[in-house]
């Protein structure tokens, strides 16, 4: 019974947030069915730990979907390659599309990022949180955000760098 | 415009499809009770982990988006045994691989066999030799088919022991002719699009290919489908599909925009390590309409006997020129 009260609890809290975590979530992953997934597994994290649907369920859920998305990814440790793989196969634009070419590149690269440094990016882009709120968040010091804001950015500043090159270059 | 607005942007028009989750609550509570039922069967030693798992996946015909978490999970399990079995295995790998093609000629569809292939890899040493195939038969020194007497082997190529040195060496049989070269250092770029490609080939023809198996694994285009039982063997399958942009030259050149590569794995449960890999090419249209190569490739792990190490070398027949 408390069980069932429960999901409909989450029911009614993903009918009205839904739409905003799986965004997160999707974000997070770089695909809706890898979002989805990390969703659920947030969704399965809460029902695992029912009491705290009483406090903050939201924040919990959005707290979980940070933390696995850096965990569960970094152990895979692919992004290094793909990262390398994304910057040697970047090809570049040669006509007025190129900022929306490049805002799909920055995408596709931010996807590649490391794992903490694409949720800070997220966090702080995407859900607009300080640098004090994400590191409350993601459970790490103010200074260990910056940097890795600036990492990532960095990263994609270098991208961007090498696109707009290469597009004056293709131009000339 | 700033990196920083075109990312926000980026993300913005990224997401912006993103649908209204539906049943994600009842799909996570079902996976839960899944997942508790797996670990009951842990407990209880009743089944091996990844075979309650596959079977759970199966069982519930999971697919990609929807199958979720668990089948993921499986995913990344048995693909994380199976890379821990290739990076640890010491053996001498067998494979024989067997293929056909499918084009159209004129508005017909035609479907030819491509040569048998097999090959024979040891750490560094490496042998991979095609044959004619039956259709052929005996070929000339030109390398015709003769279309009689039967399958014969027709080039080999890998590593020869030479003057104590380990050298490559390419023979073609049907001219007795053979040429060598310094050994070269293969590698692929993991998820590379010459590594996808190559994926769509018979496996046998790649030296190093558990690595290279190893690499593509690792590209998050596998999922684990099901098991099947091949001679005897319970094997779990993984498969992946890979849609593949090709450059533009060489669109240009094949005069295919892409292509799809096909894979499946079928690993032995207990060792996982792989005894069946299907692997095929798709191409869409160009003159010859919608085309599919496919292969099969038959692996066998055999002890590290000097016998079978022997077999991973290339030998030069004698009456050879080079």
């Amino acid at each position: 019974m408390v069980r069932a009260q429960r999901i409909e609890d989450l029911e009614q809290l993903l009918a009205q947030r839904g739409q905003a975590l799986l965004r997160t979530a999707v974000l997070l992953t770089g695909s809706i069915e890898a979002g989805e997934d990390l969703l659920q597994s947030a969704i399965e994290r809460l029902l695992r730990q029912g009491r705290r649907l009483e406090g903050d369920p939201e924040g919990y859920l959005r707290r979980t979907l940070s933390n696995l998305a850096t965990d569960g990814y970094r152990r895979q440790g692919r992004w290094r390659r793909r990262l390398l793989i994304l910057q040697a196969e970047a090809d570049a634009p040669a006509d007025a599309t190129a900022e929306v070419d490049l805002r799909d590149a920055l995408m596709r690269l931010l996807v590649q990022l490391p794992p903490q440094q694409r949720t800070v990016l997220v966090l702080r882009y995407w859900e607009q949180l300080s640098g004090a709120e994400t590191a409350k968040l993601l459970g790490c010091s103010e200074d260990a955000v910056k940097s890795a804001a600036s990492r990532g950015l960095r990263l994609l500043r270098e991208l961007a760098g090498s696109w707009q090159y290469a597009g004056a270059h293709q131009q000339t | 415009m700033d990196v920083e607005d075109l990312l926000r942007e980026g993300m913005e028009r990224f997401t912006e499809e993103v649908p209204v989750p539906r049943g994600l609550v009842h799909k996570a509570a079902r996976a839960r009770r899944r997942r508790m039922t797996i670990r009951a069967a842990m407990a209880a030693g009743t089944a091996a982990v990844t075979a309650a798992a596959v079977i759970a996946v199966t069982g519930a015909g999971t697919g990609a988006g929807t199958g979720g978490v668990t089948n993921a999970r499986t995913t990344a399990y048995v693909i994380g045994r199976v890379e821990n079995a290739l990076a640890a295995e010491n053996f001498v790998i067998q494979g024989q691989a067997t293929g056909a093609d499918a084009f159209s000629v004129h508005g017909h569809r035609v479907r030819d066999s491509n040569e048998p292939t097999s090959s024979w890899t040891y750490r560094n040493l490496w042998r991979t030799e095609e044959f004619t195939g039956i259709s052929c038969g005996h070929a000339r020194p030109n390398g015709v088919c003769t279309n009689h007497g039967g399958s014969e082997p027709y080039v080999a190529q890998g590593t020869a022991r030479i003057g104590g040195r380990l050298l490559s060496v390419y023979v073609t049989y049907y001219n007795h002719r053979y040429s060598l070269s310094p050994r070269g250092h293969f590698h692929l770029k993991a998820c590379s699009k010459t590594a996808q490609l190559g994926l769509g080939g018979p496996a046998v023809t790649i030296p190093d290919w558990p690595a290279f198996i190893k690499a593509i694994l690792g590209c998050q285009h596998a999922t684990v489908t099901g098991h099947a039982r091949i001679s005897g063997v319970q094997t779990i399958v993984i498969s992946g599909l890979i849609d593949i942009p090709l450059s533009k030259g060489y669109a240009r050149m094949v005069k295919e925009p892409r292509v799809r590569v096909r894979y499946t794995l079928d690993v032995d449960s207990a060792t996982y390590l792989p005894v069946r890999i299907y692997s095929s090419t798709e191409t869409y249209g160009g003159a010859a309409g919608p085309t599919v190569s496919a292969y099969v490739t038959n692996v066998r792990w055999l002890p590290p006997t000097k016998a079978n190490i022997a077999k991973a070398l290339v030998t030069i027949p004698p009456a050879t020129s080079g």
